[in-house]
């Protein structure tokens, strides 16, 4: 029985509950006001009018009063994928960090447990909560579209979703790497934050500054949204990219932690 | 000679300079209650973390059941039950889903155990955590240690902190476990409590291991503070060259001295004067160790 994973789940039921209404409302609010300013041709016209740098920052370069340009320039740009981020770094940092930090590290391994055990079961516990808020955000943007009766599906919705969350995973990876190695909760949020920050603005950047193109494939935005997901589903190849990028953090993160010396 | 069920070897575990645990080689016997006592930062929880693999040696090794602590820490875990020094729990827990939570970690748990021990500590396993003082927390720490009814048990400064009633209370279950047979290996900076229940006593200091005695002969060897006041001044030389007495100073009507072994030769010289009081004092931990150190012969039987 994976006893430490339905633990820590146990131990964010209030606020993975909070989470789901949160995230539900916000993807709900979004759509249906989709018909006020997506659809509208006067928003359009204001985005192009905007230095190419400053469009960076709002969303992507693109048509806003379709659905999916709507949705990719308010939600799947930087909302949800910024959302997932921070949910799976706090997880993923404070999954070995902030126990070992909380002192009751000690007692939990005075347990017949591997080390592996303990890191794979909470990194578990955080893909589980990362899909209770992807569920989240489809209900809102599906129960959204069918009110104001906007033409995208299910499926694409999902496919979107999925991508983003996969963006939000391998963060967590990144942080609970960070965590397992050097055992500070602070540290490992900081450089998963600023990590995120960098290839987010190197992929967003890089399509408008030259010099950058080549190192576009660095950022882990490239692959959720170079092929644009909403639009035209996932791409197994990019999608591959990010699995296989967390799973390796993963390993990194049990291998660090199984190899140190646990604080006090 | 039967295999120890604890044994370490050349152990060091370094932090630095100065600091850390050296060439510890000590063993510990089936069903024996082994005091590893030693002052503050002597590196008794350092010892304690290498067995259980909480942290790694830097040379040396340690078994346990005969084990390699470092390949095999899992089976050693499985029949071990340990209470950690500084110990923090899960606030938001209440102690028995603590108690839960773990037993669904380990093979198999006696519940009634779990019983019998929350009543006679005065447990509520049914209080949240967060909401109990030091002491009942210690509790839920002790009957998460026992409640596997485990080969050996492992105690990082089981009582400290407690109030008095509750202390005897842990010794009496420590004792109980030692006589079904359990091994204890317990870490202590109280004379008293290693002297009540201990059979075997390992004194470390600045992270060396600087004997191992029974707690027999560490009585008879201990180091007594001790205060004659007589009617009157008394002469220095009847009482400068008596057995087991150091530091002798004499002050008009007043003696003091430090005594090892037996008292009769300086109380029989004490009786050719007129006493008024006589003060003997428990040694303090320093103060045993000082004279330990200052001895020409310092066993390490380990």
């Amino acid at each position: 029985m994976p006893s430490i994973l339905l633990r820590s789940l146990r131990d964010q039921q209030t606020s993975l509950l909070w989470w789901f209404l949160g995230i539900a409302s916000l993807m709900l609010i979004t759509v249906l006001l989709y018909p006020s300013i997506g659809a509208a041709p006067e928003m359009e016209a204001l985005f192009e009018d905007m230095p190419p740098a400053f469009q960076v920052f709002v969303g992507e370069i693109g048509d806003i009063t379709s659905p999916e340009g709507y949705l990719n320039s308010q939600l799947f740009a930087l909302m949800i994928p910024l959302l997932f981020m921070f949910y799976c770094i706090g997880q993923g940092s404070g999954a070995i960090a902030g126990e070992e930090a909380a002192g009751t590290m000690d007692l939990l391994l005075a347990n017949p447990i591997t080390r592996a055990r303990v890191v794979l079961e909470k990194f578990g516990a955080m893909l589980a909560g990362g899909t209770v808020l992807g569920f989240a955000t489809v209900f809102g943007l599906v129960v959204g579209a069918l009110i104001v009766d906007m033409d995208i599906t299910m499926s694409r919705l999902s496919e979107a979703t999925l991508v983003s969350l996969l963006i939000g995973y391998l963060f967590g990876g990144l942080a609970l790497l960070l965590g397992c190695w050097t055992g500070r909760r602070s540290l490992s949020i900081g450089v998963s934050v600023g990590v995120g920050v960098a290839t987010y603005l190197l992929n967003g950047f890089a399509v408008i500054i030259s010099w950058l193109e080549p190192y576009r494939f660095l950022s882990p935005f490239h692959y959720a949204t170079s092929n644009d997901p909403l639009s035209n589903g996932l791409d197994l190849t990019d999608t591959l990219v990010l699995v296989v990028a967390t799973a390796v953090l993963l390993v990194g993160a049990v291998r660090t932690f199984d190899r140190r010396d646990v604080q006090k | 000679m039967p295999d120890p069920v604890l044994q370490t070897h050349d152990l060091s575990k370094s932090y630095g300079p100065d600091r850390g645990i050296m060439n510890v080689s000590l063993r510990v016997e089936a069903a024996e209650i082994f005091g590893f006592l030693g002052p503050n930062g002597a590196g008794k929880t350092t010892a304690i973390r290498v067995l259980l693999d909480l942290i790694r040696p830097t040379t040396g090794h340690a078994e346990v059941f005969g084990l390699e602590t470092v390949a095999n820490s899992v089976e050693i875990r499985q029949r071990t039950g340990y209470l950690p020094g500084e110990m923090s729990l899960y606030e938001n827990m209440t102690g028995l889903e603590l108690l839960q939570y773990f037993a669904s970690l380990r093979e198999s748990v006696d519940w009634s155990l779990v019983d019998q021990m929350a009543q006679r500590l005065s447990c509520d396993l049914s209080r949240r955590i967060g909401a109990l003082s030091q002491g009942n927390k210690r509790k839920v720490g002790l009957i998460q240690a026992f409640m596997h009814r485990p080969e050996l048990l492992i105690l990082d400064e089981p009582t400290a902190g407690l109030d008095p009633l509750i202390q005897h209370e842990f010794l009496s279950l420590i004792s109980e476990a030692s006589q079904s047979g359990q091994t204890v290996f317990l870490s202590s900076h109280n004379l008293t409590e290693v002297e009540r229940i201990c059979d075997r006593v390992g004194m470390i200091r600045g992270g060396r291991l600087i004997a191992v005695e029974h707690i027999d002969d560490l009585k008879k060897r201990a180091v007594r503070k001790l205060e004659i006041q007589f009617a009157g001044p008394v002469p220095t030389e009847p009482f400068q060259n008596l057995t087991g007495i150091h530091d002798l100073m004499i002050e008009g009507d007043r003696l003091t001295c430090t005594l090892s072994g037996s008292a009769d030769a300086i109380v029989k010289q004490a009786s050719s004067y007129e006493v008024v009081d006589l003060v003997s004092q428990q040694p303090s931990l320093e103060e045993i160790f000082m004279a330990l150190y200052s001895d020409a012969e310092v066993p390490n039987r380990a």
